[in-house]
């Protein structure tokens, strides 16, 4: 424990201080803190789960930049899928088979093809935008709604009891999953070799890991957390769905991914730092309270985003080996 | 390997020619192939496919009225493509071509209706040059931060496209809103500014064509061209032998923002003749698609682009006389874009003699 | 056997070539075709047995209608438009076609489409085609244009625009609400601040107010980008934010945005007895029926009815040029007739009755 202090002080410190601000303005302001942080965690919430994507593909040395096709495609499935059987459940499931279906052709198409990643991938958001608004039916609903889990006692913690324990399957298992793949990544053995393909493929190669397939695994697997962000977009967050309406979500996860340097815990706080800063600037334009044109106050997220990174950018380094398919010597 | 030379001696000396060719063949057959898979699609949508297909060439280059439209939609398409595939080459991955576009499509009509009394050759001048410099320095803060700053470029183009919409939005709803109208939108350009058309051609389809040409020789036939390939080769190898890496990375970058920034303000001198925030709509992103289907290769972005236009102009009609969706377009432009990229196609007709198609994407991890 | 690999697929492309080549030759062939695609398409479209194929003569009434950037089943005014054409053509027994726009460099291409065909009226919707409509009503003098949203300028014969007051819906709308809430805190989701939305906006917060003046509204647009109106997903995140803080009447306006804001109203505990929903265009009761829980009414603006009474007028040719004001007002209440209370009701028909007589005004200018 303290040797996880040690090493990561900075991090500690800083979630620390996010804490004991946020409960600064849940004293000040407590209707108003809860309910821009509920935007900050909806908002981010897809993010996480895109980035997650982003983070696995490219540890283990595949770029996806279609991230946005995958969790558009999802979602549409996951939305006609839900209507057309009734069941939420069987439509979340078949939207994250079918983010598993777009994953894997990534992976055999970047590994197996050795295909450009970059073109797999824009393939892949081409391709998800055009079928769901060819084969889109206007008029369905759907058969229910995803319900909110209130946590026993936790949901009774001011503030944080709120924003996190009080909501649906999807946040727990989002929640849930970035503190797995964060342990996973850096103490398992599948982490292990999975940084060893994305960092120095011909050596892990040497080391018996087999490239090729621990490539398209884990893309694919990855396929089925873009199903996840897809389903949740479709079936909770918007209960509906509309044309291209993950609207650069999947860009925006990228971002979120490098703005984390590539960790999950990373990626995570800074898609919930985006999050907030959306929900700050609909806030600003909501209570009126500075006389600014809502165009300049909604550029807030952006600008606020290019200068931290340019103030503390510099140390991240991106895996070795992204982007290069894996060729065998000999 | 003995046997794979004396079997290349046995062949024809068309064979040969072939495949020598074969990054031209290539990517004909893929369009081919994709409209084969696409005839499927239509069929099954209740349309006649040949017919459809007749449709799209018809209204797209059947007459006067079609072929303008379609050289018009490709003109910016190239430049678009240019942008990304310049970038591309020194291992960059612009994704804000579309914020780059906008920002020059808005700079250009600013100096289309603020310079007034100036001969209509030299507004037009000034106007393509704003839209020129307003492009290649939004794009050069992306520079800047990666060389600079170590900022992913992709990260800061994505936050930069967002940033250009929103203060386009603000100059075009407050400081520069058309009086006495409610529309969010500029003034019109003084008709000195305006880009007119050689008989049917427009001068800004044959401004494309000439930056693409000229494209085309600086980064294969020049100095600078060498240090961008060379950077986007090997970063490491780059510095070793004694490129200011810094500098190039700023200078593609500007130079990319610069052809976006033309693409933008060609579209608003040459079609517009105003600024208005919904006109150009995605035109960044085909850029990506074109740079792609081009494999970043300059004079090849014109006959992407031309085939992304032809499309896109003959959909309407498509729509109109078959009632297909308008988006069958771009799944014809996917599966075209997978064929081209995927080495299947290339595999199954030339088997071994396939060329290994270069890697674009290498450079996103730099 | 590789050079067998080789000649196949080179007599592959060749086949290709000559299939395309004669299928552009032979006249006869494809005209065959043609007739056989059209008749399919006839069915397929939501319109009668009839085809444009005699528009020209006088007989048969043919409507057009070309959609501003986006698709007709938009649940929004596109739709709305469409139905009234629909309705339009069935009524005078003709015929109605659509061309979807997505790109707003085509609007005048999308018109020609159906000028070419000597259709008697076309429907251009949205007020981004407002000078596009202009230009085609002026060359095309014998075909009648209906600009939905579209203030005209200068009086055209041919050219009538189908405006509404927005403000006054929006009015009634925020009257009601500002009657409604409990806790004097409303809310507004909408999509981008772009004129017909304003009007709605300020209609509601100056109805609101007047209504109730301890009433503070909350207004947020969505943040300037391409999906304004697409973007269910920030309209439900919105909503909720607004609800958090207190907001118990929120008015959703704007398409796929604003429809995401309804649906998360409708997810509410309290919806429908502490929490309600105001949608907005056409009666959402029908359209978005997710939000039947909270909806008490929509501020409509009867597209559908103007578009097809227009086009009535068009076909008895009792229609004159400049602008039509079409009605607005409010959806019936449905399910919630009974929750209104009854000096509520009162209220609000006061109010509906003095703004479409005069006596009441916005104040409302953009």
């Amino acid at each position: 424990m303290s040797k996880f202090l040690q090493r990561h002080q900075k991090a500690v410190l800083s979630t620390l201080l996010v804490i004991v601000i946020a409960y600064g303005f849940y004293f000040w302001d407590s209707v108003r803190t809860t309910s821009i942080l509920n935007f900050s965690l909806s908002y981010a919430l897809p993010l996480i789960l895109a980035a997650m994507v982003g983070i696995i593909g490219e540890r283990s040395g595949v770029v996806n930049i279609g991230i946005e096709g995958q969790m558009l495609l999802s979602a549409f499935v996951a939305f006609f899928a839900a209507v057309a059987t009734g069941s939420l459940i069987i439509g979340a499931f078949l939207g994250m088979a079918s983010g598993l279906l777009a994953g894997a052709f990534l992976g055999i198409a970047a590994v197996k093809w050795e295909m450009d990643q970059i073109i797999a991938g824009v393939v892949i958001n081409i391709v998800a935008a055009g079928i769901t608004s060819f084969y889109y039916t206007p008029g369905q609903s759907l058969p229910a709604i995803v319900p909110r889990i209130e946590i026993p006692y936790l949901s009774q913690i001011p503030l944080i009891g709120q924003v996190f324990f009080n909501k649906s399957i999807f946040v727990y298992a989002t929640l849930i999953l970035v503190v797995v793949l964060q342990v996973m990544l850096f103490t398992s053995k599948w982490g292990l070799r999975t940084r060893a393909v994305g960092e120095y493929p011909s050596a892990a190669d040497t080391a018996g890991i087999n490239v090729y397939r621990t490539r398209i695994l884990n893309v694919a697997i990855a396929g089925v957390l873009a199903g996840t962000a897809g389903a949740y977009l479709s079936l909770d967050a918007a209960g509906w769905f509309e044309r291209g309406f993950t609207a650069g979500r999947g860009f925006l996860a990228l971002a979120i991914m490098i703005f984390g340097a590539w960790n999950p815990f990373g990626a995570m706080a800074a898609a919930l730092f985006f999050g907030f800063a959306s929900g700050m600037a609909s806030q600003l334009q909501a209570d009126e309270v500075i006389n600014i044109p809502q165009q300049l106050i909604n550029m807030l997220p952006y600008v606020m985003t290019l200068i931290i990174l340019s103030l503390a950018a510099g140390k991240v380094r991106p895996p070795g080996a992204v982007g290069q398919p894996y060729k065998k010597e000999g | 390997m003995q046997t794979e030379s004396d079997d290349a001696k046995k062949l024809h000396p068309s064979l040969e020619y072939l495949i020598k060719k074969q990054s031209f063949i290539v990517p004909i057959i893929a369009v081919f192939v994709a409209l084969i898979i696409g005839s499927v699609l239509i069929y099954f949508q209740g349309a006649n496919p040949i017919g459809a297909y007749k449709t799209i060439l018809q209204a797209s280059l059947g007459n006067e009225r079609g072929l303008i439209r379609t050289l018009e939609k490709t003109t910016p398409l190239i430049l678009a493509g240019l942008a990304v595939a310049v970038a591309l080459r020194v291992g960059l991955f612009n994704i804000g071509a579309q914020g780059q576009l906008i920002m020059g499509a808005f700079f250009a009509t600013w100096a289309g209706f603020t310079f007034t009394n100036l001969p209509a050759l030299i507004h037009i001048f000034v106007g393509l040059l704003a839209g020129i410099i307003a492009g290649g320095l939004w794009a050069a803060i992306a520079g800047i931060l990666k060389a600079y700053r170590g900022v992913h470029e992709v990260i800061s183009t994505i936050m930069l496209n967002s940033i250009a919409i929103a203060i386009l939005d603000y100059l075009v709803n407050y400081p520069y809103k058309e009086p006495d109208q409610p529309l969010p939108r500029t003034v019109p350009i003084l008709e000195s500014a305006q880009l007119p058309k050689i008989g049917f051609v427009p001068v800004g389809f044959i401004l494309a064509l000439l930056v693409a040409t000229f494209i085309s020789w600086l980064i294969n036939r020049t100095t600078t061209g060498f240090r961008f390939n060379t950077v986007g080769a090997n970063k490491f190898a780059a510095a070793y032998a004694g490129i200011k890496i810094k500098y190039v990375v700023v200078s593609s970058m500007l130079l990319s923002g610069g052809l976006a920034g033309l693409g933008g303000a060609i579209e608003t001198l040459g079609i517009t003749y105003r600024f208005e925030p919904a006109f150009n709509k995605g035109l960044g992103f085909d850029g990506i698609t074109i740079a792609l289907l081009a494999r970043a290769n300059p004079i090849a972005t014109i006959p992407a682009a031309f085939l992304v236009g032809i499309l896109r102009s003959g959909a309407p009609t498509l729509q109109f006389d078959y009632g297909l969706e308008p988006e069958i377009v771009d799944l014809l432009l996917a599966l075209t874009l997978l064929f081209v990229a995927a080495p299947i196609l290339g595999k199954l007709i030339f088997r071994k003699r396939a060329e290994k198609s270069e890697n674009v994407s290498s450079g996103w991890g730099s | 056997m590789r050079r067998m690999r080789i000649l196949a697929g080179i007599s592959l492309l060749v086949l290709l070539l000559a299939a395309c080549s004669s299928s552009t030759d032979s006249d006869s062939a494809s005209s065959a075709e043609d007739t056989t695609a059209t008749e399919v398409e006839a069915t397929t479209e939501e319109a009668t047995e009839l085809d444009d194929s005699n528009c020209a003569s006088a007989e048969v009434f043919c409507i057009g209608l070309v959609t501003d950037i986006g698709k007709v089943d938009d649940k929004s005014f596109n739709q709305s438009a469409w139905e009234g054409a629909v309705a339009a053509a069935e009524s005078t027994g003709g015929f109605a076609k659509y061309v979807e726009t997505v790109d707003t460099k085509d609007y005048a291409n999308n018109i020609a489409q159906f000028t070419d065909k000597n259709y008697d009226a076309i429907v251009t919707v949205g007020f981004l085609m407002a000078e596009a409509t202009v230009v085609a009503a002026k060359e095309y003098p014998d075909t009648h244009f209906i600009g939905v949203d579209q203030f005209i300028g200068e009086e055209i014969p041919n050219l009538t625009g189908l405006i509404f007051p927005e403000d006054q819906a929006g009015y009634a709308a925020g009257y009601l609400a500002g009657l409604m809430t409990k806790t004097n805190k409303l809310g507004q989701v909408l999509g981008l601040e772009i004129p017909p939305v304003q009007k709605f906006a300020l209609g509601f917060e100056a109805g609101a107010k007047a209504a109730n003046s301890a009433v503070t509204v909350t207004t947020v647009y969505h943040p300037p980008a391409d999906n304004g109106f697409a973007d269910p997903v920030w309209g439900g995140q919105e909503a909720r934010k607004q609800l958090d803080q207190g907001a118990d009447v929120i008015f959703a306006a704007g398409g796929g945005t604003g429809n995401g804001g309804l649906i998360e109203i409708a997810k509410d505990p309290g919806a429908g007895e502490s929490v309600f929903c105001i949608g907005v265009d056409a009666d959402q009761w029908g359209t978005v029926p997710e939000a039947q829980p909270c909806l008490i009414t929509s501020a409509m603006k009867l597209i559908t009815d103007g578009t097809s009474t227009l086009l009535g007028q068009v076909n008895d040719g009792s229609i004159a040029g400049g602008n039509y004001v079409g009605l607005t007002g409010l959806a019936p209440y449905h399910d919630f007739d009974s929750v209104i209370p009854d000096d509520v009701k009162a209220a609000v028909d006061e109010i509906v009755v003095g703004l479409k007589d005069g006596s009441i005004q916005t104040g409302v200018t953009l």
